[in-house]
């Protein structure tokens, strides 16, 4: 009989974790195919409940799979088509505005600095403003020479598996129930409920994830846009947008996303450095929304994760796997999490193994029944 | 015991459970999607398809041979036969809870199975098709509980 509350001990727990940072490590190398697969099984869990509605239509799978395909692909060319002007006035705002961005950021940096020196002695002493920006101006000096040449390699590089994108989110719209199919028709019936069940958990971790990420950037794009209309910052919808896609990386993206609507206020209110500050109180206030609010109801819920495993083993994924490792450590975990709990279930059940040996010998006694004579 | 590939058509499938009691007020585009819930499998003459008490997950229905019922380790005294077109397991269907007893081929079998977490999806997605089959189910208890309380008078 299988026990219904089974608890995974500490050797399941220990496998769970160290399955997890086995797969980063392992993800890490393989990159240029993890990434456009995770923008898939976004786009795929994103558009999934238009397909099964369609099925549950009467309508086939390949049909349904089409058909949503072709649907995506139409809205995304009205949408392009219709917000092309719009998007072409912001992004040559954005290039034109680049350096402008530059120079108000450190001009605010400078000003911060110099208060600071002004207001706090061991600052002055050290000199802060000037060793500060004799750094940042080094480095903006020969950023140029030091990084161009690998950006444009890298996105060289990356262009093409990014292509992959629509390919993978359309195979995996058409083919994945039946890859589901043929990984349940492998399970021996004495496993078979069980891992039925297995599959269904793990569908649902990913499928509750990636939704509740979704959800969750919507909600922080939409919250700092009104925040950032409010104050006065220009293109607050897109600077919205662009910081909660950010977001997804954990730390280093809030870090990334904070400067970069400083940048902009800094630069959009030379002489008003209050709606800058105005404009890190509002990331500030967004972000703990996110986490004490926003999270909980979106994401949270999916991976009914503990919250101090949940942060040490981001720190672990970004030590395993960088950035990457930040970003994919969670839906690895939950999935791997579900996975082995459910596979410690049916493993340590000795009845489950005992019914699949009989079923063997059957088996075994069947097709050798005439060679017995 | 188990294959890896199954020859069978979705189309002929819902033939099959065109002739299962628990099906048979679904029309035939009813029955297509329902089919594709549905999974095949095999069982041996003597394999147990599931045991008494463990936590159940999904519904049976026999296609083909026959299903034993019987309490674990009292195969001499089934509890009941389960047929071509009949269906066992069903209060997985209902409440997920331990199988009241064990389930096991008397013959080779080819079994459908759904999954009660397809079902929970169907009662979402398409409430009419669920309600037919939870109708249906309804039925199939009344059945017995009138078969129940009819049985010490005869």
């Amino acid at each position: 009989m299988i026990d219904r509350r089974y608890q995974p001990g500490p050797l399941v727990w220990l496998a769970i974790l160290a399955s997890t940072c086995l797969l980063l490590m392992m993800f890490q190398k393989v990159l240029w195919l993890v990434v456009p697969f995770l923008f898939a099984l976004i786009a795929y869990y994103l558009v999934l409940p238009l397909k099964q509605r369609l099925v549950l239509a009467g309508v086939s799978h390949d049909l349904a799979a089409i058909a949503v395909s072709l649907g995506i692909l139409l809205v995304l060319g009205l949408v392009m088509l219709f917000s092309a002007p719009w998007l072409t006035i912001q992004m040559s705002a954005l290039q034109a505005g680049g350096g402008r961005y530059l120079e108000g950021g450190l001009r605010f940096l400078a000003d911060t600095l110099n208060w600071m020196e002004s207001s706090f002695s061991f600052a002055a002493r050290a000199q802060l403003a000037d060793e500060v920006m004799a750094r940042v101006n080094d480095f903006s000096e020969h950023f140029a020479s030091r990084y161009a040449a690998s950006a444009a390699m890298m996105v060289a590089v990356w262009f093409p598996s990014l292509l992959l994108i629509p390919f993978l989110a359309f195979f995996m719209l058409r083919d994945g129930w039946r890859f589901k199919r043929m990984l349940s028709r492998a399970v021996p019936n004495a496993f078979f409920e069980r891992t039925l069940f297995l599959l269904d958990q793990i569908d649902r971790t990913a499928r509750g994830y990636f939704q509740g990420l979704i959800k969750l950037t919507a909600l922080d794009a939409l919250c700092l846009a009104l925040g950032l209309w409010f104050i006065g910052v220009s293109s607050p919808l897109l600077l919205g947008l662009l910081t909660a896609i950010l977001a997804w990386i954990p730390y280093v993206g809030s870090i990334g996303g904070c400067l970069l609507v400083v940048l902009v206020a800094a630069t959009d209110y030379p002489g008003n450095p209050s709606v800058a500050y105005a404009a890190i109180t509002l990331f500030i206030a967004v972000r703990l929304l996110d986490d004490f609010l926003f999270m909980p109801m979106t994401i949270g819920k999916s991976l009914k994760m503990h919250p101090l495993l949940t942060v040490l083993m981001i720190f672990a994924g970004g030590a395993v796997a960088g950035i990457a490792g930040l970003v994919l450590v969670l839906p690895v975990l939950g999935i791997v999490m579900v996975f082995g709990e459910t596979l410690g279930a049916v493993l340590s059940d000795p009845r489950l193994r005992a019914r699949h040996r009989f079923a063997r010998g059957l088996l075994q006694e069947k097709v050798t029944a005439d060679l017995r004579g | 015991m188990f294959r890896l590939f199954s020859a069978s058509k979705p189309s002929s499938l819902a033939q099959q459970l065109a002739a299962v009691g628990l099906f048979s007020t679904l029309s035939l585009r009813e029955l297509k999607i329902v089919s594709a819930l549905i999974h095949e499998r095999q069982a041996l003459a003597g394999e147990i398809v599931f045991d008494e008490g463990e936590e159940g997950q999904a519904i049976y229905i026999v296609f083909s041979g026959e299903i034993m019922i019987c309490h674990q380790g009292k195969t001499e005294s089934p509890i009941a036969m389960a047929g071509p077109g009949r269906i066992f397991g069903e209060l997985a269907l209902i409440d997920g809870g331990p199988r009241s007893a064990q389930a096991r081929a008397s013959t080779d079998c080819e079994l459908g199975v759904m999954f009660r977490g397809d079902f929970d999806n169907l009662m979402e997605s398409h409430a009419t098709i669920a309600a037919k089959i939870s109708f249906q189910l309804a039925r199939h208890y009344a059945g017995i509980i009138r078969h129940l309380a009819s049985g010490p008078a005869k």
